[in-house]
């Protein structure tokens, strides 16, 4: 062991140990210096009698085998080498840098790997997450709220997820970037060099570059199964609020609303369309007594920030739609339609009824997805 | 006695003449057949000497019996042969004077009792001999006519020609048929709901565009495509000639008596191996399915399913209408012009309204990404289907008939090609703008759209020459107006997975 290595080099390297788990790293880190911690995980040290450690290793003997076996394999000169080659930070349960919202957790995350700006985590967070899977107008909606939130100097976190996720990051980067503006903030569930999902590369590096990027696992790390539901955990913890924009059933983001739950942090929820299956999830949140979230107006007045609704929410520069276009934007805005639908129900001939879509669309009152029409924002106001 | 008879066989869908010279003379008692026959056709022997017997013709066992197949370089297949040599045996036999069969060409396969058969390529055989009376089997005979009406004979036995060939008469035409056993193509008036699918097959009708329809599982895209059949007129002419060859040739018999009138309907199955599809063989060069739907409609029905090497090689067919098939002793160009519809599923768990698909946009992409990007560039039209809602399956009465919408395709066609001579889906990019100027409303609405990434330069081309049939089933319209751009945009489902851009 070489003196000059940083203790937490050797934190990191048992964060990336095979059968190594949150609660058995966090009862090492706890109880033991990351030097001295390595050292009872790897056997060069017997464990104290009284440790949870030994009675781990006296349980199953495969485990202290695994553990050496990840020592071998990767030494925390290595761990340590690549955090510095990507400019990571590494803090370590117990370190005053450690952030003190994951100190706290019901399950503390016991070490963090961190690229960008630790001091986002002392602004105002809201949490914005959803399905992977989502409809036009649900990405439309995490993406104005995104824009707004970070408007307002509130920083948003989430999980840099495909769908609502990837969106409402991208609308805090549309944001010019000031002192008083909104930042991104990414807990993922692979190392920090493993980019997931790949087409998520150029908004990963403009969060590292404008936020925060955070994981558990360090660098080389795959974003396995079980490692989503801890994220999904941090992302909870780590914010004052957690807004689901839209999820499925059995979603991963009602796991983050459950999460929040826990730890007594609010859960607001944008409600959608019943027949929207991509909205199952948040109308069931509602129904548990989730507060709405329609606008952004609503998630400041729950974070007590001061705002004037008409400045920020009713300023829609869309051109007006035509008053013949009214009756298929009305039919539209009942549930997703396509052409054939709109004039079947209009009972308008497919030539007029492909024109006013086509007007509608121009002016960006309707999103097309497939051949499938639905509203975006909110209605216009006629009269 | 030697006998020279006219004759010829099938090379791809192109007869090719073959004389039958027949040398009876003395020698070891025995027959040989030389001239690169193959196994069908040199059996003709055993044929022919039994039917001589049941036709109480005398047959020279004891003599030696030669035939040979000129030009002895061309492999000759099937037994469209038989006739020939039975005929050119009663000449050397001096049966029938060689003088009654100068001028004529005998092809037919004989039956061991007498009886003349009908066979597969009778059409192309006949015309490679333009000059000659043909002598086909009666069940044979209105392929016969298609190329000749007034010089072909047709017989039943070989007692029959024997008789026509000593002084008697040849055996009437078979008479017309009274009834038209032709099933009819199914009804548009079936379809329930389906708004646009239904417009869109009418444009694809009238304006012989390829198509490609995307929709989910059960909602009725194989059902749509069957009916496109209905609303096409029938062949023209010169068509049903060649479609008629290319039947005859691949010894399919559609339409009555093996005559193709109307525009045939392929679907083949996504397992069908290219040889199948485009055609070829080692032995024979057989007519693919593509060109047995020459003039009509190929269906692929999952698109995604048939295998790469297939669907690439539909790209020439596509291209110049005809197939170039080249195998190591013969190589043919077979007629190959007909509108190309596929069907395919969006994703693969069928897709649906946003929000109801349950893959996200890498299952969607990989998906895709199997249907050839090339090919799918040839769809004009890419219509997105959806399954029919309750309300619409239980209601009293279909949507408009076949008969009406058909009515609508043939006015449109004739304005098409009274305007510039093709039909819509023919033009070619340079002439778009002067035969499918744009309006001003049209243009506002492509640029949009080109500005968006939603189109490329190609579907540009394409969403033009939608525009302009639909303008032309709308009315009399010199310029595709915005209403035209509108639908023909609506008939081009993106077929990427949903993009950032959607959502703004």
């Amino acid at each position: 062991m070489s003196a000059a290595l940083a203790p937490q080099a050797y934190a990191a390297a048992l964060a990336g140990f095979d059968r190594m788990s949150v609660q058995r790293l966090g009862v090492l880190l706890r109880n033991h210096r990351p030097e001295h911690a390595y050292a009872i995980a790897v056997g060069d040290e017997p464990p104290p009698a009284t440790s949870v450690i030994r009675h781990l290793f006296d349980a199953d003997a495969t485990i202290p085998v695994a553990w050496r076996a990840s020592a071998r394999a990767r030494s925390p000169e290595a761990v340590w080498q690549r955090c510095c080659e990507l400019g990571l930070e590494v803090t370590v349960i117990g370190d005053p840098a450690h952030p003190l919202l994951c100190a706290n957790d019901p399950l503390p995350a016991p070490v963090l790997f961190s690229k960008g700006d630790r001091s986002l985590l002392g602004g105002r967070r809201v949490a914005m997450v959803g399905t992977r899977n989502a409809t036009g107008a649900g990405r439309h909606v995490a993406r104005t709220f995104g824009r707004q939130l970070a408007e307002a100097g509130v920083h948003v976190v989430s999980g840099l997820a495909r769908g609502i996720d990837g969106h409402a990051h991208r609308g805090v980067l549309e944001v010019p970037v000031s002192e008083q503006c909104g930042r991104p903030v990414a807990v993922v569930a692979s190392g920090l060099d493993v980019i997931y999902p790949r087409e998520h590369r150029d908004l990963w590096g403009q969060v590292g570059d404008h936020g925060l990027l955070l994981s558990e696992h360090p660098p080389g790390s795959a974003p396995l199964a079980y490692r989503f539901p801890l994220r999904n955990r941090l992302v909870a913890s780590l914010s004052e609020m957690v807004i689901v924009v839209e999820s499925r059933e059995r979603g991963g983001s009602l796991i983050t609303a459950n999460a929040a739950a826990e730890r007594g942090v609010p859960v607001m929820a944008v409600p959608g369309h019943v027949a929207n299956r991509a909205a199952l999830g948040t109308n069931e949140l509602l129904r548990d007594g989730a507060a709405p979230a329609l606008d952004v107006g609503d998630i400041l007045t729950a974070l007590h920030l001061d705002h004037t609704r008409s400045a920020t929410v009713l300023c829609d520069s869309r051109v007006l739609p035509r008053p013949d276009d009214e009756s298929v934007y009305a039919v539209c805005a009942e549930q997703p339609r396509t052409i054939g639908d709109v004039a079947q129900a209009c009972n308008q001939p497919l030539l007029d009824v492909a024109m006013s879509l086509a007007r509608l669309e121009q002016a960006g009152w309707l999103a097309q997805t497939a051949g499938w029409f639905e509203i975006v924002g909110s209605p216009p106001r006629w009269h | 006695m030697i006998a020279n008879v006219a004759s010829a066989t099938v090379l791809g869908v192109t007869g090719q003449p073959v004389t039958v010279e027949v040398h009876v003379g003395s020698g070891l008692p025995g027959f040989q057949m030389v001239g690169l026959p193959d196994v069908a056709c040199r059996e003709a022997r055993d044929r022919v000497r039994a039917a001589f017997l049941c036709s109480e013709l005398v047959w020279p066992s004891a003599r030696r019996i030669t035939v040979n197949l000129a030009p002895s370089g061309v492999k000759k297949s099937g037994a469209g042969l038989d006739l020939a040599i039975a005929v050119g045996m009663l000449v050397a036999n001096e049966v029938v004077d060689p003088e009654c069969i100068l001028g004529m060409v005998f092809i037919g396969e004989v039956g061991l009792d007498g009886s003349l058969r009908a066979l597969p390529g009778v059409a192309p055989m006949v015309a490679c001999r333009p000059d000659l009376i043909a002598v086909v089997p009666t069940g044979s005979w209105h392929e016969a006519a298609v190329v000749r009406t007034d010089e072909v004979r047709c017989a039943s036995s070989l007692r029959e020609v024997v008789h026509a060939l000593t002084g008697g008469r040849w055996p009437e035409r078979p008479l017309e048929p009274i009834l038209d056993l032709r099933v009819p193509p199914p009804d548009l008036a079936d379809v329930r709901g389906q708004v646009l699918a239904r417009k869109g097959l009418e444009i694809a009708a009238a304006g012989g565009h390829h198509f490609l329809l995307v929709g989910p599982p059960g909602s009725g895209k194989t059902m749509l495509a069957r009916r496109l059949i209905g609303l096409l007129p029938p062949l023209d002419a010169a068509t049903s000639l060649e479609a008629t060859m290319v039947h005859s040739a691949a010894g399919v018999r559609r339409g009555q008596f093996g005559v193709v009138t109307d525009p045939p309907f392929e679907a083949p199955h996504h397992s069908s191996s290219m040889v199948s599809l485009i055609g070829g063989g080692s032995q024979q060069l057989r007519p693919g399915l593509i060109s047995l739907a020459h003039g009509g409609v190929l269906f692929l029905d999952e698109l995604g399913e048939f295998s790469p090497t297939v669907l690439d090689a539909l790209r020439q067919p596509l291209e110049e209408g005809s197939i170039h098939v080249a195998r190591a002793n013969i190589s043919a160009v077979l007629p190959a012009r007909f509108l190309l519809a596929a069907a395919t599923n969006p994703c693969p768990c069928g897709g649906g309204a946003p929000g109801a698909c349950e893959c996200d946009d890498t299952a969607r992409m990989r998906y895709l990404r199997r249907l050839s990007g090339p090919l799918l560039d040839r769809f004009d039209l890419r219509i997105g289907v959806q399954r029919t809602e309750v309300d619409d399956l239980i209601a009293v009465g279909g949507g408009e008939p076949t008969v009406i919408v058909r009515e609508r395709v043939l006015v449109a066609r004739e304005r098409a090609i009274a305007r510039c001579g093709l039909l819509n889906g023919a033009l070619r990019p340079g002439l778009l703008d002067q035969f499918a100027p744009v309006d001003a409303g049209g243009t506002a609405l492509l640029r949009h759209e080109l500005e968006n990434g939603r189109l490329t330069g190609r579907g540009l081309h394409r969403v033009r020459k939608v525009a302009r049939t639909i303008a032309d089933l709308d009315g009399d319209h010199d310029v595709v107006g915005a209403q035209h751009i509108a639908l023909a945009l609506q008939l081009r489902v993106r077929l990427r997975a949903s993009t950032r851009r959607d959502a703004a």
